[in-house]
């Protein structure tokens, strides 16, 4: 990611921030989840132990990212439902005229297994 | 497309049997996509008995049934080669085949409405179209009508074989 200045590094974090509220604004309102959206942390497992969704609500969730996003998710792309943050980092790597920037993030957040 | 899928041919595509086959026929299909069916309601009907003892009403939970029997028979049809002609369907076609056999569950239900009434003497059009799916579930669309007026509307999520 081509980040440089402080502002820009600063600018990027703002937008990351507000991608995680909306993504968990998503999540309780396309769950009818009864809580505070704020009330997810960024890398808590949303799967098994965490907020213990199942298989039912990960079909959910892809209609609401497509919904939100215009973003199809596939059978493969079921590690982008392990947090928060990895969602983010899907939602990020396939923006349109977005494409690639997040592909790093991605990256580095890789290794978390659905519970 | 058009179909012409009779109780002979949905008892090849459903394991459901008497008191529970709750589909007459289908007359639209796109394997795996849509389809259109119907269900005629007698006063015959066995829970007519209890439900309610003098003012019979088709229970809401089995206009459900009867759309996620329509389900199963529209992505049973996928089974089928693609050029099959559904209007022009038998029961001989099924020849070793099971698709009843293979028929997937219930899931989830969600945000189900029952607008009005169903009774005696009305005939129930079905219709299910198929929304996202992931893994092996899927959503469908689902709503039935009586006449020109919606009687119930909602989504499904099957799971698509055993």
């Amino acid at each position: 990611m081509a980040v440089q200045g402080k502002e820009q590094i600063l600018e990027y974090a703002s937008k990351r921030k507000q991608l995680c509220s909306d993504i968990k604004a998503m999540i309780v309102e396309q769950l009818c989840l009864d809580m505070d959206p704020e009330f997810l942390t960024d890398d808590q497992p949303l799967f098994g132990r965490g907020l213990e969704l199942d298989s039912i609500d990960s079909l959910e969730l892809s209609v609401g990212v497509f919904n939100k996003w215009q973003i199809s998710l596939s059978d493969d792309d079921n590690r982008a439902f392990s947090s928060v943050n990895a969602l983010a980092d899907f939602i990020q790597a396939n923006a349109e005229g977005d494409g690639g920037e997040a592909s790093e993030a991605a990256d580095l957040s890789g290794g978390m297994d659905l519970g | 497309m058009k179909a012409n899928i009779d109780c002979s041919v949905i008892l090849k595509m459903l394991p459901h049997r008497y008191p529970f086959l709750l589909i007459d026929k289908v007359t639209e299909i796109e394997p795996g996509v849509s389809a259109v069916g119907i269900k005629n309601v007698t006063i015959n009907e066995p829970y007519f008995q209890g439900h309610f003892p003098g003012e019979p009403i088709v229970p809401g939970v089995l206009l459900l049934e009867s759309l996620a029997q329509l389900t199963a028979v529209m992505y049973g049809a996928e089974a089928l080669p693609a050029g099959t002609d559904w209007g022009k369907i038998s029961a001989a076609d099924f020849e070793g085949l099971d698709l009843a056999g293979s028929v997937g569950y219930l899931a989830e239900i969600r945000n189900v409405k029952f607008m009005s009434l169903v009774k005696p003497g009305d005939t129930l059009e079905l219709h299910a179209k198929k929304g996202a799916s992931m893994g092996n579930l899927m959503q469908i669309r689902v709503f039935a009508r009586v006449g020109n007026k919606n009687v119930v509307e909602g989504t499904l999520t099957v799971s698509q074989g055993r």
